[in-house]
């Protein structure tokens, strides 16, 4: 077996255009998911009945069907309801609602981390409600969990891959259009491959770096 | 809306929905054995083996399930050339590569969970690496290994359905056949969703009771 590498190595640009595009919407979903995730982890555990329930209730649902079909839905399912969205924001959308689910568990365990003496002393210096959370419990509870953020953030960015099923032009999908244009199966792929766990460890180096900033205390 | 879905197309779904099952089966047992052997390698006494496993392990969760997939629908072909490789063998040979990556970091990373003490003490009792495995940490790495190793499973079945766009007609690729048939993609893909939460959801449900027993 002969290989090529070189061969492929002009398609490299383009590549790297769709990666970009990969890290760009996996960084906005993952944003405005974690969002979503705190707000969903506090609906959780808050003291209305019915808010909790329904936030319980999307978490599960959300991770225990695969992404695939939740894409599916947004994509060909709310295009038979007469909304037919692009893929970029399918895929927008999908990668936020499932990683909002996602965050949320990993929220609520890092918020409960936080001794109850703790917020106790926060209450008994008379902070607020808003004053308590920000400063007692969100940041504090934020620290233990920087590891499982960057695990999620990796794990959203890999399967963003999935969005190319939809039609989006990103990483794996330009990888499917370069090795029907050259049937260089083993090279294209292998440039992929790399691309891809490079990115990954690049994400997880430099949230250790944020990590090592944000919490000098 | 669940009227229009055609209750005659559910038992291709079905026939998907234990396709995907028979696919976690294989690719689990496959990957069980695989990523043991490579998290039992990561604290080998051998260099080698050590860095061997460590390369696999970190270069394939670096890797999208998709792109494993498309890896081994397109490269098994290519290096046996002799015979017809069936686009199942493809499914499972590919899902088996991912899953091992992941669960021998759940064995690695039970196993360095039991205190350093115990491997000492087997240690200064004159036992082997093999004995210090089989009668000390392995007994207790085990039971740490089982709630995030149950945490997996429930990925695991999640990423079969991207065996769907390798052409293996699962729960998922029989979903996109039915929808194109009677043209419901939201009944059928909330209906396909749910056959995924009842195998799903379960599974997550003995995790967690496990945990709490543990704990």
């Amino acid at each position: 077996m002969t290989f090529y590498f070189g061969d492929i190595l002009p398609y490299l640009p383009e590549m790297l255009t769709a990666l970009w595009l990969s890290l760009w919407v996996t960084l906005a979903s993952f944003v405005v998911g974690s969002i979503g995730g705190i707000l969903l982890s506090l609906a959780k555990t808050g003291p209305v009945r019915v808010v909790s329930a329904v936030a319980s209730g999307y978490i599960e649902a959300v991770r225990n069907t695969p992404l695939l079909i939740q894409l599916y839905l947004i994509y060909f399912g709310l295009g038979q309801a007469g909304l037919q969205l692009n893929p970029l924001w399918s895929a927008l959308i999908g990668l936020t609602l499932n990683n909002a689910a996602y965050t949320a568990e990993i929220f609520r365990a890092g918020f409960a981390s936080v001794p109850v003496g703790l917020r106790e002393a926060g209450t008994a210096l008379a902070l607020n409600k808003y004053q308590l959370f920000r400063h007692v419990v969100f940041k504090p509870g934020l620290r233990g969990i920087i590891p499982s953020l960057t695990n999620q953030l990796i794990i959203l960015f890999l399967y963003s891959s999935v969005a190319s099923v939809i039609s989006l032009e990103e990483l794996t999908a330009v990888l499917l259009n370069i090795n029907n244009a050259t049937l260089r199966t083993l090279e294209v792929f292998t440039y992929g491959a790399v691309l891809y766990w490079l990115t990954s460890a690049l994400i997880a180096y430099g949230a250790r770096t944020v990590e090592r900033v944000m919490f000098r205390w | 809306m669940f009227d229009d879905f055609g209750w005659e197309n559910l038992p291709p779904l079905l026939d998907g929905m234990l396709l995907t099952a028979f696919l976690v089966v294989t690719s689990g047992f496959l990957g069980t054995v695989l990523g043991f052997l490579l998290g039992l390698s990561r604290t080998a006494p051998s260099r080698i083996a050590r860095i061997v496993s460590a390369v696999y392990i970190g270069f394939i969760r670096g890797q999208p399930v998709l792109i494993i997939l498309f890896f081994a629908y397109y490269v098994i072909p290519l290096m046996f050339p002799a015979v017809s490789v069936s686009r199942g063998v493809t499914a499972i040979a590919g899902l088996s590569i991912y899953a091992a990556a992941y669960i021998a970091e759940i064995v690695r990373g039970s196993m360095l969970a039991v205190p350093a003490g115990q491997s000492e003490a087997a240690a200064a009792l004159g036992m082997n690496f093999r004995q210090k495995l089989r009668y000390v940490v392995l007994p207790q790495a085990l039971r740490i290994a089982v709630p995030p190793g149950i945490g997996f499973l429930v990925a695991l079945v999640k990423a079969t359905s991207l065996t769907s766009v390798i052409g293996f007609v699962e729960l998922t690729r029989a979903g996109r056949i039915t929808s194109t048939i009677n043209q419901e993609p939201i009944a059928t893909f909330l209906i396909v969703g749910a056959l995924y939460f009842v195998i799903c959801y379960p599974i997550s449900m003995v995790g967690r009771w496990y945990e709490r027993r543990l704990a």
